[in-house]
């Protein structure tokens, strides 16, 4: 298995636990990305700490690929999407969308992602952030499975 | 002032070890989270149990800053910790969740790599993204509130 990275996914994890510890004891905020993100529009009144937040993210992602290749993705920068499961002719783009809608729909009502409810609300003990985590990574599971698309 | 300004050099400094966070652990990668998410491969030896091992440390230094948390009146930079309200499992939370957990299964992104993926520029990552973007404005009419209500997760 030589896909298996205990260490750096490990290091990786440390960071964005860290991440979410100083946006809590910082600015009391839970570092949610879907709701980070998804409260950019419509535009409200602290829209500029999210979109600080956000560009600080996606720099640091960029910074970290060429300051540490031999860390993370080993070298290879990630630049591939998953494509439909294979005879299903669906096209990339219609497939990238529906998957975005029901990830933008789901997180928003359900309110949060891995991030959300699967660190920070695991963290705080929430029931809610429990039962959530348990259903979406079982149904994830479930339609990796039902696709095939791995 | 100053205080203003430690708020957004905070939600930087928080964003940016997310980023690095996410690039190190390689959730960045849609097939290496898919190839987490496959079960099936268990029993040929091919599944790779490697996120497993980026979500646990992340909720143990999480779980400390709560602790420390409880102990504060408030943040550093703010007058209050934004703690989510809500406390009952309702049906939009369930359904909310199966929604999530088919995109997510769709596609092995979830929000945070969906953004950073920003730095990568995958084709295609942009109708994910717009995607995203208009489901979570639906998702706000949908359950009648367009903006989040103050404190609730994520």
């Amino acid at each position: 298995m030589e896909s298996f990275t205990p260490l750096t996914a490990a290091l990786g994890g440390t960071l964005i636990g860290l991440a979410s510890a100083v946006l809590w004891l910082g600015n009391g905020r839970i570092a949610g990305i879907s709701g980070i993100f998804g409260q950019l529009l419509p535009a409200g009144r602290s829209v500029l700490w999210r979109l600080v937040f956000l560009a600080a993210l996606v720099a640091a992602a960029w910074a970290s690929a060429r300051l540490f290749p031999q860390l993370g993705a080993g070298g290879v920068e990630p630049s591939v999407l998953a494509a439909p499961p294979a005879g299903w002719s669906i096209p990339m783009p219609l497939w990238l969308i529906v998957a975005g809608l029901l990830t933008g729909i789901g997180t928003r009502i359900g309110n949060g992602c891995t991030s959300g409810h699967g660190v920070c609300g695991i963290a705080r003990l929430s029931t809610r952030s429990f039962v959530a985590v348990a259903i979406f990574f079982s149904v994830a599971i479930l339609t990796v499975t039902l696709t095939g698309i791995v | 002032m100053i205080a203003r300004m430690s708020y957004f050099v905070t939600a930087a400094l928080s964003g940016a070890l997310f980023g690095a966070g996410l690039y190190v652990s390689q959730m960045v990668d849609p097939l290496k989270v898919l190839r987490f998410l496959d079960f099936t491969a268990i029993p040929s030896g091919g599944w790779d149990p490697s996120l497993a091992f980026v979500i646990v440390p992340a909720i143990l230094v999480m779980f400390i800053a709560v602790r420390i948390g409880r102990h504060r009146q408030a943040p550093l930079f703010d007058t209050r910790f934004h703690e989510p309200d809500k406390t009952r499992i309702d049906r939009p939370l369930v359904i909310g969740a199966v929604l999530f957990g088919i995109g997510w299964g769709m596609s092995g992104i979830c929000p945070g790599p969906a953004i950073s993926l920003l730095a990568f520029q995958p084709d295609g990552l942009f109708y994910f993204l717009l995607a995203m973007l208009a489901g979570s404005l639906i998702g706000g009419f949908l359950t009648g509130s367009p903006r989040l209500e103050k404190g609730q997760a994520a």
